[in-house]
């Protein structure tokens, strides 16, 4: 009950006429950025972060609430309207929405994600609501010890997991800790890794490495291989009565329920995020769907848009439960995210909800009054992301450029870090070139400090005991955990490969492929109308 | 860090020229890619080699002798990173190749243009210049309108228009309005709101 009234009291602050203001303009920014193609969630939240610099706590934490839920909700317009073949599997909305833009059904498509994301996102948001206190009860009793079983499982799940192969996340997680390492070592005073720089003992901001690995590291990947010739954006009929028809409704509603079910579970363990999340609900969704439905997947099933959506929704509220009440960020945009409250000297932690409780219920209400406004805004300004979404590609990435260089520079206003983020996006380009994920590295780069921290604090207790590590009941059942969890990812991305290459589903690397079998699709779906 | 991009930028160097006219395009492009992949590996590698034995030079105070010293984290993490290096390369003698990222511009059957990328990062470099020197509008304009011609822009006066744009809207909006010290240049410096 407690945290009801503190949650009324968080409205009452959300709710003030600015910070209302505020949560608008970074709902549809976010969306905006986020409806960007090539603009992931990661680096919408990165590119954006100096809109925040200037604001006091609560508006730039309400102003980053709202970004993140547009730039999560973003890219599934993108998705759905943009017309490339060879699509990256991993947007798996695209694997049915696209095909159900190309059959003429866009803006129903278009409408079961944006209620799907609302549904999932106000259920998952509850759900914080009255979980993450309790977490942060208990997270208070946590040692040093507990603190770094929790962020090895973090670094160890992040790092093999996410990309095609164990040890190039391990790389990843390698490079990231390495520019962790940078800077002035805390308990002595000394300079470690700095080459004499004295731009770099303060050490490299993780935002340095955010944008550069995602803004800058994208951009030169892209250029290098960039799509020429005009933008294919797949059209969508106008007019209210076209969105959702009674059946699209009674056939969305149990996919936007069991998406929140898988979403949600799998945002708050370090397991991936939303990636992990969407694929997992398009697999049970394929696996439930029965008669018409079942024959639709592959060819524009709406609970192939439904489902995914909403867990990728439910799981990008889930990853706010450890980042509020741990500290501990599970995905590339939760490190950013943990960034940015560190500029204010806000450590994101189990005190939280008893040193700033205000902030963060402010915040918590504004994750609802997002939600509201997402879908507010969505679906009427349509047209509007179509707009975006045909903005010439180098006129797009030059400004990404820019921006980028804002970013950087804004920071502390000297060119050297403007330097570090050019020589971070080129590290950037060569990992997405051969294959390295870039997400372990930013991890790497905000948790390294933390881990070595916490680790440091224990042997101090312990007196050099490395046995300490595992003596709570605690630690133990982290690093079992982390076994399972390993064990489990790799299974599950055993079954994403094998779904993926399973011959249902169009091979999405060629396009050749994707033509030859869009035009009998589109014919098909058709006849069925 | 600092160490990794002579790598990047030598490997630059031999695909820097396109790689079509090679008339065996495809056995040398693979051969290049199989080198670069390999480099990148062992330049990780080699990072981790340097934070061991950079490790050895951090000084430990006295008296820390039984808790753990400055010295230890970046021992592990040398370790970790020379290890996983060494089983990538592993892994790429056995066949199993990186898999280079999607992406909805991403032409997947498009070669690696080194060029364009090299060109890109010049441009970018010129900010180091030009912020200080010619002020914050302008070298968005430079960067903006320079990245747009390069990728492909149709019209050069339309991309150096809007980059012109860009930068003085971001200078009011960063500079003016959210306060942010943008140096407004020697050009707008005397235009009151441009001086933030």
């Amino acid at each position: 009950m407690d945290s009801l009234t503190a949650l009324l009291e968080g409205f009452a602050t959300a709710l003030q006429p600015q910070y209302l203001l505020i949560a608008l303009f970074g709902v549809f920014i976010g969306t905006a950025v986020g409806v960007l193609p090539g603009i992931g969630p990661a680096m919408t939240v990165a590119l954006l972060l100096p809109l925040t610099y200037t604001l006091d706590p609560t508006g730039a934490l309400i102003l980053f609430a709202g970004i993140y839920y547009g730039g999560m909700y973003g890219g599934s317009t993108t998705s759905i309207l943009l017309n490339t073949p060879g699509e990256s599997a991993s947007i798996v909305t695209a694997l049915e929405g696209n095909r159900m833009a190309k059959a003429g059904r866009g803006a129903a498509a278009l409408a079961t994600a944006a209620i799907g994301s609302f549904v999932a996102g106000t259920i998952a948001t509850v759900l914080l609501t009255f979980l993450a206190p309790g977490i942060a009860k208990l997270a208070v009793q946590l040692g040093p010890a507990d603190y770094f079983a929790l962020i090895v499982v973090a670094f160890l799940t992040v790092g093999a997991l996410l990309g095609s192969s164990i040890p190039r996340g391990l790389v990843s997680l390698g490079l990231g800790l390495m520019l962790g390492l940078v800077g002035t070592e805390v308990l002595s005073g000394q300079q470690r890794y700095t080459l004499g720089v004295p731009s770099l003992a303060d050490g490299i901001d993780v935002v340095l490495i955010a944008v550069g690995l995602f803004a800058l590291g994208e951009t030169l990947y892209v250029a290098s291989r960039l799509r020429h010739g005009p933008v294919r954006v797949i059209p969508v009929t106008r007019g209210w009565r076209s969105w959702l028809t009674r059946d699209d409704v009674r056939r969305s509603w149990k996919p936007w329920l069991r998406g929140t079910a898988i979403g949600f579970p799998i945002g708050t363990i370090p397991a991936g995020g939303a990636d992990v999340a969407t694929f997992l609900s398009y697999a049970t969704e394929r696996r439930l769907a029965k008669g018409r439905a079942r024959a639709q997947f592959g060819r524009g099933a709406i609970e192939g848009v439904a489902g995914p959506e909403s867990a990728n929704n439910a799981a990008a509220a889930g990853v706010l439960v450890p980042l509020l009440t741990l500290g501990l960020p599970t995905t590339a945009t939760a490190a950013i995210i943990i960034s940015a409250f560190q500029s204010y000297g806000i450590r994101p932690g189990p005190l939280l909800f008893e040193t700033q409780s205000g902030l963060v219920w402010a915040l918590i209400a504004s994750l609802y009054i997002g939600n509201v406004l997402l879908l507010v805004l969505n679906l009427p300004l349509v047209g509007m992301w179509v707009k975006v979404l045909r903005i010439p590609r180098p006129y797009l990435y030059a400004g990404i450029l820019a921006f980028a260089g804002l970013g950087a520079y804004a920071l502390h206003f000297n060119v050297f870090d403007t330097l570090t983020l050019l020589v971070v996006g080129i590290v950037g380009f060569l990992m997405r070139r051969y294959g390295y994920p870039v997400a372990p590295m930013v991890v790497g780069g905000i948790l390294g400090p933390m881990a070595e921290e916490q680790l440091r604090k224990s042997m101090a207790i312990s007196q050099g005991d490395l046995a300490y590590l595992i003596h709570s009941p605690f630690a133990i059942a982290a690093y079992t955990t982390l076994a399972v969890i390993i064990v489990t990812g790799i299974w599950l991305k055993r079954r994403k490969a094998r779904l993926e290459a399973s011959p249902t589903l169009v091979p999405t690397g060629a396009i050749a492929a994707v033509d030859r079998v869009d035009a009998p699709a589109d014919s098909a779906a058709r006849d069925r109308e | 860090m600092t160490d990794s991009t002579p790598v990047p930028l030598g490997a630059t160097a031999p695909g820097g020229i396109p790689d079509q006219p090679d008339p065996a395009g495809g056995v040398g492009r693979a051969g290049r890619r199989l080198a670069g992949e390999v480099a990148f590996a062992v330049v990780s590698a080699a990072l981790g080699v340097y934070a061991i034995i950079g490790a050895g030079f951090i000084r430990v105070p006295p008296g820390s002798a039984s808790v753990l010293g400055p010295r230890a984290f970046p021992y592990a993490v040398g370790v970790l990173l020379v290890a996983a290096s060494v089983a990538v390369v592993v892994q790429i003698a056995r066949g199993r190749r990186g898999v280079p990222d999607d992406g909805e511009d991403v032409d997947p059957d498009a070669p690696t243009d080194w060029l364009t990328v090299a060109k890109l990062v010049a441009i970018f470099l010129s900010q180091l210049v030009l912020i200080e020197w010619a002020g914050w509008p302008i070298a968005v304009a430079v960067v903006f309108a320079g990245a747009a011609i390069v990728l492909g822009a149709r019209r050069c006066w339309m991309a150096l228009l809007i980059g012109l744009g860009l930068g003085l809207v971001t200078q009011l909006v960063f500079g003016a309005w959210l306060g942010l010290s943008l140096p407004a240049g020697p050009l707008l410096d005397w235009i009151p709101i441009f001086h933030g």
